[in-house]
């Protein structure tokens, strides 16, 4: 097509330009493209002043006749205009830059597909491949962090391939889902899960922040929608063979509070602390001769070296009518503790095919994946608390300093030592015979940490397929129709094996059976489906107005289905399989009647189905004008009183910009202002049956079968209604110099999903959840963009620095019960998650005593948890955002990232324990006990520690500031010389690259990591800082 | 192109058509409300669900720790201090209760509902009866441990005692009921259980007619009724024998005996040592002995040598010269598991009731008489005591009673009972608190009589708060 244009346009140039008059000389040379350096074909050369003119062929060639002193005038589209004086030399060359202002990106807006982004109407934030590409995050959420405006991502979890939280805008429900619809290529999928899916295959991904964008999503778009598009072949390219690989390490993130070393710890138990303990009686002697045998700092045994390490193939390839994207991924990598990793085997092929009059399109994405994830027991796994002993990250703060890690062998002890009262970890008897509950007690932890690990299984195996088919016709003039069918099918098979010799194998299936040890796999199977069907309206009803229509049909259903079993007492020489297990009826005990194998089973289903109808409308007045509306009614099966819903927004915009009285205004490239407004809901709220009153099948009473009832409904129950309004000016300065988006927004979610209570006595049940409350989310998002220096002929540099920004001001505006929650409050006209705590005052110098400030702000020394107030400190962030530049010289380019949160609480539990001396007899204690208070007159932040253990009357004393600041990502990639590569004769790019993920953190927060995902942090296995280098060949 | 047109039609209609039915989903691992009671095995079965939501362990613990009789256990790592610091506000330290009563109550009443829309076969009226019957009983037991905790005064029928709840409903807030009423309405669920069990049912498991007599018998103490106390308790003495040492040994030491038992919450397979909701053993210990709560020193002491509960209570995995004494009543024992029946309902109870109550009219022989039948069969070194006056004997019947019922649910209301004519709180050993752990509750405490949850009292606007809080 584009061909035929050239030669059409070449052909009509030369039959103007025969008229032409001077003969002075011919002028020749070639245009290229500044940025490549490739030949420009059918730039328009023209003598200024005159209608003489030629175009550039093929090689970007071209020949004129001009006299010297005239000026040749070069243009073409998305290129600055250029002008160039005719001296001596008959050869005149051009590199010609790229017209910045000129190109206007597309933005992917939903059904409505790619848009050009002056038409848009709503807010919408754009993150390009470039900035998540080849980055050692494996989850595509994750990636988001520090990217665009108004998004705030958080990690639970260092495990490799953890799904994020993703929050945009702030917190939009209490107890429904908060987070976005994730839809990749048209297929909405899971939002926590993306361990098995490829970052690398996408081009681009778009945050639908307001209702103009949402409200086409109706009862899943409140939370915002986030569309992930992956990449396809361009037409015309060839093929285009692409190999990338990285490699990695990974560490633990630098440490924030110190734990005692053995001197301290036994001096410590000896000196300070009350009570018995193995430091008692120890003479100094004795305490030196331990700390110089055994100083363990188990931070270093449990913190590992992770690598990294992906291999891809890509092939990309584009013909006359078809085009192609594949690639196929290995991916592995480590996490920073033993016993965590993730492989992951991905594959991909997009296909994209229209029939010669470009009238039919067919495409096909379909993308397969297997992944295998290990697992330790950190804190976001499972039912976990994070207090598991086994969880490797309670081993730095409480294990005990002088055990050592090693067997005399020097081999890594995995069980433990002798009785605690001979200094041991209690793991063994004085005779040398393994004591169960020693072994499992606190002082043997690292032990039980290590030993879980090393021998015991945690994995999760995940066959994940996303796919969607699609095609349209346009039938008729202006007329297109359209249908797709897309699937998300997640497998995962779960395995967990306590092996009988292992420390929790000891007391499982309980202490006194004679077989140990158990083993459970389940199988968990989630199926989504979406069909659907359109018809497009699109017509140039003048030259000036445009109208786009389209009506659709939808339908969504998902399946889950689970089922595993649970068995006890393994044969050691079958490990993991069912010959292995004790048979269920075998009896033990005095009286042959005791059945400890009693194997577990378990079958359960689920459905969920939606089914919906909308239709769009855009209206365009001469690129100045704009008008946007949706409507759209979906039906879900979740309610049952309640079941339809109808959603809508209406938005505009003014392209200032293209108005006849901007026409001089040269400095300004871009200037629109967008508004909009519209109702979104969220079905996400309950369990999938939440419009019925269930009555549970269970076991009751001496284990016989029961019913009982389910969790109580309101039956009228609904989706929650978010309210939203956002003005949005998009703006460039000086040739889009200076660019960026501002908007404003205000959210205000009605039938809040929220606990009305009801009386326990007069109903049994202290709650309903019910669509009840109210709640606000104001703010701004501020997304800018300032290039510096521009690469051009002179000027080999690029500098480009952005920023983006949010703003969010949380409010509940009304609560039946006026507040929920205890000491993490979501209260009536205070932001949600907002922390209500006695205030802890310090320490009595004058006796030790902890201090408490008493509900009107007096000391007092009793502690109350009527003296609670609200500390005007919230869970969630009130600012976040991140800021980067790109740096590119030559073939150099330095990218980095910083992401921030700020003006956010967290509860820190892991600090609390290690400053708890109520736990100091067995476990290791923060170094800044050493400054408990003794002696009358001292000034210290430690309590006497005669007062024992505080922990569970501490107040707000740990409650601590998580703000971070964070450099997510620094790289430097070298793109090798074209015409370097051109001698190879094999390689078209080569690009190398070296980067740090997560590289610095600065924050006030003692401990691993302040991110995070729960207001208390109780032992989180943190996000590591990870190296890596890698380098992309195309051949 | 024709046909790439039709099929594409062809879609997109079936699409609009196809969709609208296809949104009414059932859950498949979940009964319906409307549909799952219809006959009298489901019947049956929304007792079994029922009874099992009713947990003694709650009693248990808080008695056990909140008194004088437990003390920091050697492993704690921070479990259940908020009770051993005696913490009880609205906003917990009732341990649930409140809530979990009438949670369990809602069952029993929506299994009235329920059953009133079955009409039995003549081969299923005998069953039918029992589950009402049943239903009738644990209405009445709850009310009364409901009352007794939350009531602001057992022996004044005008003071303000709890709601009584015979009804479901989705929109309720009741007022307290007086005492009084709680206590007609409690004998009219005992009657009319009397009525229904079918002729002979003695099934210890389960609510039986003398289940109905030793409640009474609790109930007529606890409110005054002293001679009811005695007719009701001579009952049960009449036809239940005290354990002999053997016995009593295997009572508890191996779960495996219940010659003096009334009425026992049957524990079962599945609420074991690994389950800590439903064990009564996971109350104060990890797996195994590893006890974050332990024995007060001060009790394992009072425990003569020669006394056959301390043998019991005081686990012999107990390490007494480091002062470390775990709580055996509900060991692991020989199943390994744990599984430990609640002995609810025993007939020595029943003879230190009588003994509270001859006491409490002056019958001292008559009282010292009951209490030593107790002590002799436990240790056979006691002697018979003589009680000169009230407070000697009260005091006497109260330390039997803590040493006879310790860890099973009676010694925080023990004392609250008799404060009135003792004067005296709850008192712990120096070795038994300190720092945190505080070392006396004054008799007049508020803290005798538990708080309105605050989630009641802010989903209540009829409920009145306890006075105290």
């Amino acid at each position: 097509m584009k061909l035929k244009l050239t030669w059409l346009m070449t052909l009509f140039m030369a039959f103007v330009m025969q008229l032409s008059f001077a003969q002075e000389k011919t002028v020749t040379g070639t245009v290229t493209s500044a940025t490549d350096g490739l030949p420009l074909p059918g730039v328009s050369v023209i003598v200024k002043g005159t209608s003489r003119g030629v175009q550039t062929d093929f090689d970007g060639n071209y020949s004129i006749k001009a006299s010297t002193g005239e000026t040749l005038v070069f243009t073409f589209i998305g290129m600055r205009k250029s002008e160039k004086k005719i001296g001596q030399s008959s050869i005149v060359n051009l590199a010609m830059a790229e017209d910045v202002a000129a190109l206007e990106t597309v933005v992917i807006t939903g059904y409505a597909g790619a848009t050009n982004s002056s038409k848009v109407t709503s807010a919408i934030a754009t993150v390009s491949a470039e900035a998540i590409e080849q980055i050692p995050i494996n989850s595509i959420d994750q990636l988001l962090q520090g990217q665009a405006a108004g998004v705030n991502v958080s990690t639970g979890s260092g495990q490799p391939g953890q799904s994020a939280t993703v929050i945009i805008r702030g917190r939009s429900s209490l107890n429904g889902d908060i987070e976005p619809l994730f839809i990749i290529d048209g297929v909405p999928v899971d939002q926590d899960n993306f361990r098995s899916l490829n970052q690398n295959d996408i081009e681009t991904m778009s945050v639908l922040k307001d209702a103009a964008a949402t409200a086409v999503y109706g009862n899943r778009g409140s939370g915002g929608v986030i569309l992930i598009t992956t990449k396809t072949g361009k037409k015309g390219s060839g093929i285009k063979v692409q190999y990338r690989s990285l490699y990695g390490v990974a560490i633990n993130p630098q440490t924030r509070f110190d734990v005692m070393n053995a001197s301290q710890f036994l001096t410590f138990q000896r000196d300070l602390l009350p009570g018995t303990q193995y430091g008692d009686g120890l003479s100094d002697a004795t305490i030196a001769a331990i700390a110089g045998q055994t100083n363990t700092n188990w931070e270093d045994v449990f913190f590992r070296q992770a690598k990294t390490k992906s291999h891809e193939v890509t092939i990309t390839t584009g013909g006359e009518q078809a085009t192609s994207f594949t690639s196929v991924n290995y991916y592995e990598q480590e996490g920073i503790t033993i016993g965590s990793d993730l492989r992951r085997f991905s594959f991909r092929n997009n296909f994209n095919v229209n029939s010669a009059d470009n009238k039919l399109n067919f495409s096909t994405n379909l993308t397969m994946n297997y992944s295998v994830s290990s697992f330790v027991v950190d804190a976001a796994r499972g039912g976990n608390t994070g207090g598991q002993l086994d969880n490797p990250f309670i081993v730095p703060y409480i294990g005990l300093p002088y055990l050592s890690p090693y067997n005399p062998d020097g081999s890594i002890n995995i069980y433990g030592t002798g009785p605690v009262s001979g200094g041991g970890s209690g793991a063994f008897n004085a005779d040398g015979s393994i004591n169960a509950d020693g072994a499992n007690g606190f002082q043997n932890t690292p032990f039980i940490a290590l030993n879980t690990a090393a021998v015991n299984t945690d994995t999760e195996s995940e066959l994940k397929i996303v796919g969607r088919i699609a095609a349209d016709y346009n039938f008729a003039k202006n007329l297109t129709v359209g249908t797709s069918f897309g699937l998300d099918y997640t497998n995962v098979e779960s395995l967990f094996i306590n092996t009988p010799s292992s420390i929790r194998g000891l007391i499982t299936p309980n202490p006194g059976s004679e077989l140990k040890g158990s083993q459970s796999e389940s199988f968990f199977r989630d199926v989504n489906m979406i069909t659907n069907a359109f018809v497009r309206y699109d017509n140039d009803i003048t030259d000036k107005l445009n109208l786009n229509a389209a009506v659709f049909a939808e339908y969504n259903y998902n399946n889950r289905q689970n089922a595993g079993f649970f068995a006890s007492g393994l044969n050691p020489a079958l490990p993991g399989s069912g010959s292995g297990f004790a048979p269920g009826d075998l009896t033990e005990g005095d009286d042959n009647d005791v059945y400890n194998y009693i194997p577990g089973v378990f079958s359960s289903e689920s459905e969920l189905a939606l089914a919906s109808v909308f239709a769009t409308l855009a209206i365009d007045y001469d690129g100045r004008f704009g008008f946007g509306a949706s409507i759209r009614r979906d039906g879900t099966s979740r309610f049952v009183e309640n079941r339809d819903g109808v959603f809508w927004s209406v938005s505009g915009r003014w392209n200032i910009d293209n108005e006849a009285f901007m026409e001089n205004v040269d400095w300004v490239s871009t200037l629109k202002l967008r508004g909009s407004y519209g109702v979104v809901g969220n079905q996400t709220v309950g369990s999938r049956y939440q419009g019925l009153q269930t009555v549970n099948a269970g076991s009751g009473y001496q284990n016989t079968n029961s019913y009982a009832l389910g969790t109580l409904i309101d039956p009228a129950i609904q989706w929650e209604t978010s309210n939203q309004a956002n003005i949005g000016l998009s703006f460039g300065f000086w040739q889009n110099r200076l660019s960026g988006e501002l908007d404003v927004y205000n959210n205000n979610t009605t039938d809040l999903f929220q606990s009305q209570p009801l009386s326990a006595a007069g109903t049994g049940i202290t709650a309903v959840q019910a669509n009840v409350g109210d709640m606000t989310n104001q703010g701004v998002d501020l997304q800018i963009s300032y290039n510096i220096l521009r690469k051009s002929d002179s000027n080999p540099w690029d500098i480009t620095l952005n920023a983006n920004g949010n703003y969010n001001k949380n409010e509940v505006n009304s609560l039946p019960g006026e507040f929920t929650g205890n000491t993490l409050r979501n209260q009536e006209g205070r932001a949600a998650q907002t922390w209500f705590l006695p205030r802890w005052a310090g320490v009595n110098p004058a006796n030790g005593e902890p201090l408490y400030l008493d509900i009107d702000g007096n000391i007092t020394n009793v502690y109350d948890p009527n003296n609670a107030v609200y500390l005007d400190k919230n869970f969630d962030p009130t600012y976040t955002g991140g800021f980067g530049a790109d740096i590119r010289y030559k073939g150099f380019s330095l990218n980095a990232l910083f992401a921030f949160q700020a003006d956010r609480w967290k509860n820190n539990s892991s600090l609390a324990i290690s400053e708890d001396s109520g736990l100091a007899g067995f476990a290791n204690q923060s170094v800044t006990m050493l400054n408990a208070w003794t002696t009358p007159g001292q000034v210290t932040a430690i309590p006497a520690l005669s007062n024992g253990g505080l922990r569970a009357i501490d107040g707000d004393r740990y409650l601590e500031d998580a703000s971070f600041l964070r450099l997510r990502n620094v790289s430097l990639s070298y793109n090798v010389d074209r015409k370097v590569l051109e001698q190879t004769k094999v390689f078209t790019g080569v690009r190398v690259f070296v980067q740090a993920t997560n590289l610095l953190t600065w924050t006030k927060f003692r401990g691993f990591d302040p991110e995070g995902t729960n207001a208390t942090t109780f032992f989180d296995f943190p996000v590591p800082r990870t190296f890596t280098l890698g380098f992309d060949l195309t051949f | 192109m024709k046909k790439y047109l039709s099929i594409l039609t062809i879609t997109v209609a079936a699409l609009f058509v196809g969709c609208s039915d296809s949104l009414d989903r059932f859950p498949v691992d979940q009964l319906v409300e409307e549909t799952a009671f219809v006959t009298v095995a489901d019947l049956q079965l929304g007792l079994n669900g029922a009874i099992g939501n009713y947990s003694p362990n709650q009693l248990v613990a808080f008695n056990s720790i909140f008194t004088d009789n437990a003390g920091l256990g050697v492993d704690n790592g921070g479990q259940e201090l908020n009770t051993l610091n005696q913490i009880i506000n609205a906003d917990g330290g009732d341990r649930g209760l409140w809530f979990t009563r009438y949670g369990a109550m809602n069952d029993f009443n929506r299994l009235f509902v329920s059953a009133s829309n079955i009409t039995p076969a003549t081969a299923e009226q005998e069953q039918y009866n029992n589950i009402l019957a049943q239903a009738h009983a644990f209405r009445a037991l709850m009310h009364y441990e409901l009352l007794l905790y939350y009531g602001v005064d057992m022996t004044d029928p005008s003071s303000a005692g709890v709601p009584y709840v015979d009804y479901v409903s989705a929109t309720a807030t009741p007022a307290r009921n007086t005492t009084g009423e709680v206590l007609v309405a409690i004998q009219a669920d005992l009657d009319a259980a009397l009525s229904l069990f079918p002729s002979g049912f003695s099934d210890i498991n389960f609510a039986t007619p003398d289940f109905i007599t030793f409640l009474r018998a609790r109930i007529a103490l606890e409110t005054g009724d002293n001679s009811g106390a005695i007719g009701f308790t001579n009952t049960i003495i009449a036809n239940y024998p005290l354990a002999n040492a053997t016995d009593y040994l295997a009572m508890f030491r191996e779960d495996a005996n219940s010659v003096e038992v009334i009425w026992r919450y049957d524990a079962v397979q599945g609420s074991n040592l690994l389950d800590t909701d439903s064990s009564l053993n996971g109350i104060w210990n990890f797996t195994g002995p590893g006890p974050f709560i332990e024995m007060s020193t001060e009790l394992a002491n009072t425990f003569s040598p020669s006394d056959i509960r301390g043998i019991v209570n005081i686990d012999p995995v107990s390490t007494p010269e480091e002062d470390i004494y775990i709580i055996g009543k509900y060991p692991i024992n020989a199943d390994t598991q744990a599984i430990n029946d609640f002995k609810a309902m025993r007939v020595s109870e029943a003879y230190l009731i009588r003994a509270e109550a001859y006491a409490k009219t002056s019958q001292f022989g008559l009282a010292a008489d009951d209490v030593f039948a107790v002590r002799s069969i436990r240790d056979g070194a006691a002697a018979l005591p003589s009680y000169p006056n009230i407070q000697f004997a009260l005091i006497d019947i109260l330390a039997e009673r803590r040493l006879e019922l310790a860890f099973e649910g009676h010694r925080y209301t023990d004392i609250k009972r008799m404060r009135s004519v003792l004067n005296t709180g709850i008192e712990r050993d120096d070795a038994d608190c300190g720092g945190a752990i505080p070392c006396s509750v004054p008799f007049n405490s508020e803290k005798f009589t538990f708080p309105i949850p605050t989630l009641e009292i802010n989903a209540n606007a009829n409920i009145t708060q306890a006075p105290g809080y």
